[in-house]
């Protein structure tokens, strides 16, 4: 049910959106029109851009620092060591609440600002096609705008969101339910619109014949079909809100997040790996879950989930204990509008437009690098990590290749900044390389599920005739998943650029640098200008992805 | 502080009716907000994250105790994360009573009219700073801030970006010495992010150098978590003003004429003559705390504006 590979599509940019690669046995290859670059030229190209970004990357002098080793060892050590006493234990059962409630609430609300925006954005919305010129140049207007305007929220980080939240609402636990609602909110209207121009239209080009306003014609028409793919992707937006909301919490707002940050500046490795255990069994349990949704595509599993989902709210209302009527208040607009004045303008860094430039282009380096690590482990790991494996062997050795992308997930990208600081020197490039580990671990979960929904007969087909396991993999499943592997890449490339300011704590370069230090500075006028630079960058990948996934259909 | 308006929008009903229909069932949560049982309101204190989390806490619930049972108030201790998500709260009414560094100090009572300097620890008026070196690194000891210059080329961590005596005041002398700290070292210069980072990442080689608070760095020595065969102090700063008390604006309002006046008596009464007072002073590091003066700071705010850090 949650066809991954058909998110990936929908939340690339461009007007139309792919119709979802599934990987179809037996389909011939299109012919391509001779002018359009083909997957070779696309590898070749990413090989020089990569080449270019370890180059740009490379510290002078020396790499790798022996030196780190022992504090590098001494935290994976702790492992089997972490803080176990009664309090710490109830704390972080308190603090794995929270973070599930605001993934809960993250999600709900992204899911209701999703609904509302979703038919404005949608070309439904904006057709017919019919009537003056003018009237059909102002509908594709106001298409396009509604479009860039929801694009700006989700180029924005969700920690810049938070930040950004905590001057305006000050200490409330809204604060990471806007956060992760504002910019999620803005990417499940665009699915979701989506969605709705590619569903059947007849029943709703029916009730407006007969008379129906739009919005009831849609919601008798278009709303009933669209509701299993809509509630899967809402479940899929569940499982990115709760890894924001460990993020949010490293930056104070609360959770696993900060137990977990507070561990690390006090460099308490067993507190840390109770937190990070917390977070293995959290993200284990989310995988159970939406695996067990997928199997069998069956109504009354989503059933049951959206009642646990609903239950799973109320609890988190009763668990942050919000306070909404605060958002209205005097203040709060107060606050608001001297944020907004002092966002507007935005203004440029310190070493002005030359500065902006070259770190938007280390930012990009960061996310090449940082994708390219993840891709290439993800794919190795993946095809062991795969379910389905008959000899017990290659069980154990897939049991334990989903243990370690499910660690390497669960630990949040500054941490493993610091860990690769340790043992590579400084700079820009433990920071790709903690990125790309991070990025490894999500991107592996994707490739292993895609490898498991592959049709195993192309495979069985040269096992039977006697080719050994691994050729037969090579040449029957590989080409089959390539697709698939290619765009969720591709996809979690733009999400890698945005990420990059997560990483920029330690000394990591790149935009993010810049905007810790202008936080530091309280320099809102050229902190919006850094956001607005990273929005570029993002936007530029999201173009490159998607010429390269249109080239490739 | 938080007038109860009714919800304006369908949103904000929505969340209401949420928040009604989860009172009736009486599901989850744990202690009371930060507005407290009934009407009292709760004195809100903290501390900007300098150091281990864990001393932190304790040394804030100490002086919370203390001063709840000196003021008869409410006191909550809130934790935050960062230096500059500290300054933020405190403009937005949030905490009441921050002990803060030299800079987030100024920042703090830039962002936020009518702000209150209290009180500052006796050690706080010559506060100092410590240079420190990977011994192998062959930085041999500096005798003077112009000897600073021989750390031009190496690669070199501040704690964090909003730190007085981890960056601010070090860049100052950095700077004194002629040496840029954004162009000068080997790459760019690293932010830790804590003093105990800091130690961490020069002990490991990560850093060839790195500076830091004296008071950490002296703590850590007695600690004994220090390898001194891998790390060496290179230089100690001449001194400057750095940490105090700030009291929010509207702390008169919630608690009262002359509360302000009366949260610096308690501060300045902290001298050492009780077992609490021991105890609160033991976790600051300081035997008494002294009045202080906005005046004091002035030097830390124009160094702030020449490195860009206020505007």
């Amino acid at each position: 049910m949650t066809d991954l590979a058909g998110i990936t599509s929908l939340e690339g940019s461009g007007p139309r959106a792919a119709p979802p690669q599934r990987a179809a046995p037996g389909r011939g290859r299109r012919p391509r029109p001779g002018r359009r670059p083909t997957g070779r030229t696309w590898a070749v190209l990413w090989l020089v851009v990569l080449v270019w970004s370890v180059l740009g990357l490379l510290p002078e002098g020396e790499v790798v620092n022996p030196g780190g080793w022992s504090f590098f060892a001494d935290f994976w050590a702790h492992a089997a060591r972490p803080e176990l006493s009664a309090d710490f234990l109830a704390d972080t059962l308190d603090a794995t609440l929270t973070t599930v409630a605001f993934g809960v609430l993250g999600t709900l609300a992204s899911v209701v600002i999703g609904l509302v925006l979703a038919p404005v954005m949608s070309q439904t919305w904006w057709a017919p096609a019919t009537g003056s010129p003018v009237a059909r140049a102002l509908r594709g207007a106001g298409l396009l705008l509604t479009r860039v305007t929801v694009a700006l929220p989700r180029g924005v980080h969700e920690a810049v969101w938070g930040l950004l939240l905590i001057g305006v609402l000050g200490r409330d636990p809204l604060v990471g339910v806007l956060a992760i609602a504002i910019p999620f909110g803005a990417i499940t209207a665009k699915v979701y619109s989506e969605l709705l121009d590619e569903a059947d239209h007849a029943p709703y080009e029916m009730l407006r014949r007969s008379g129906a306003g739009r919005v009831s014609a849609a919601a008798y028409g278009l709303l009933p079909g669209l509701v299993p793919a809509a509630t899967s992707y809402a479940f899929y937006r569940f499982e990115c809100s709760l890894r924001s909301a460990v993020i949010l919490g490293m930056i104070g707002a609360g959770g696993l997040g900060l137990q977990l940050s507070l561990a690390f500046a006090g460099l308490q490795y067993g507190q840390m790996w109770t937190s990070i255990y917390a977070l293995i069994v959290l993200g284990a349990v989310i995988d159970r879950w939406g695996a067990w949704l997928r199997r069998g595509a069956n109504p009354r599993r989503w059933g049951i989930s959206g009642v646990l989902g609903l239950v799973l709210a109320v609890a988190a209302v009763g668990h942050l204990r919000p306070d909404p009527a605060a958002w209205f208040s005097a203040d709060t607009v107060d606050r608001l509008g001297r944020l907004v004045d002092d966002l507007v303008p935005p203004a440029l860094p310190a070493g002005g437009l030359p500065e902006l430039v070259s770190r938007s282009v280390e930012t990009l380096q960061m996310s090449v690098l940082a994708i390219s690590i993840a891709a290439t482990l993800g794919v190795v790991v993946a095809l062991v990590a795969a379910r389905g494996a008959t000899s017990p062997a290659r069980r154990v050795a897939a049991w334990a290749a989903r243990q370690l992308l499910l660690v390497t997930r669960a630990v949040p990208p500054p941490v493993w900044a610091l860990l690769v600081l340790f043992v590579v020197f400084p700079g820009p490039l433990p920071g790709a390389i903690a990125l790309g580990i991070y990025t490894f671990g999500i991107l592996g979960r994707l490739f292993a599920e895609a490898v498991e929904e592959l049709d195993p007969r192309p495979r069985q087909a040269l096992t039977q005739l006697g080719a050994p396991g691994t050729a037969s993999f090579a040449y029957a499943s590989l080409p089959a998943a390539l697709g698939q592997l290619v765009s969720f890449t591709l996809y979690r490339w733009e999400v890698t650029a945005r990420e990059t300011v997560v990483v920029g704590v330690v000394g990591a370069g790149g935009l993010g640098r810049l905007l810790e230090e202008q936080r530091a500075g309280f320099d809102y006028p050229a902190m919006a200008g850094t956001v607005l630079a990273l929005i570029a960058v993002c936007l530029l990948v999201d173009l490159l992805s998607l010429a390269v996934r249109s080239s490739l259909r | 502080m938080r007038s109860d308006h009714r919800a304006r929008s369908g949103l904000g009903s929505l969340l209401v009716a949420g928040l009604v229909s989860c009172t009736l069932a009486a599901c989850g949560g744990d202690d009371a907000g930060a507005e407290g049982d009934g009407d009292r309101p709760v004195l809100t204190i903290s501390a900007i994250p300098d150091q281990d989390p864990a001393e932190l806490t304790a040394r804030e619930e100490a002086l919370a105790d203390y001063l709840g049972g000196t003021l008869d108030v409410e006191v909550e201790y809130v934790p935050v994360t960062d230096y500059a998500a500290s300054v933020t709260l405190f403009g937005s009414g949030d905490l009441d009573l921050v002990f803060y560094g030299g800079l987030t100090g100024v920042q703090a009572r830039l962002q936020t009219p009518g702000a209150t300097v209290l009180a500052q620890r006796d050690i706080d008026a010559e506060f100092h700073s410590v240079f420190i070196a990977n011994a192998d690194a062959g930085i041999e000891p500096i005798a003077d801030v112009d000897g600073l210059d021989s750390l031009a080329g190496t690669r070199f961590t501040f704690g964090s970006e909003s730190s007085t005596s981890g960056r601010m005041m070090p860049a100052y002398f950095l700077d004194q010495a002629g040496v840029d700290p954004a162009g000068d070292f080997a790459g760019e210069p690293g932010f830790s992010g804590s003093h105990d980072k800091t130690i961490d990442l020069v002990q490991a080689g990560s850093y060839e150098a790195g500076v830091l608070n004296t008071q950490v760095w002296d703590d850590r020595l007695a600690a004994g978590t220090v390898d001194q065969k891998k790390v060496v102090e290179i230089f100690r700063t001449p001194s400057y003003h750095d940490y105090h008390w700030i009291a929010g604006p509207s702390t008169d309002d919630r608690f009262g004429a002359g509360f302000t006046e009366e949260l610096r008596a308690a501060l300045i009464a902290l001298d050492g003559s009780t077992d609490e007072e021991r105890t609160v002073l033991e976790g600051y590091g300081a035997a008494a705390v002294v009045p202080t003066e906005p005046e004091n700071y002035d030097q830390v705010e124009e160094i702030a504006r020449q490195l860009g850090l206020v505007s």
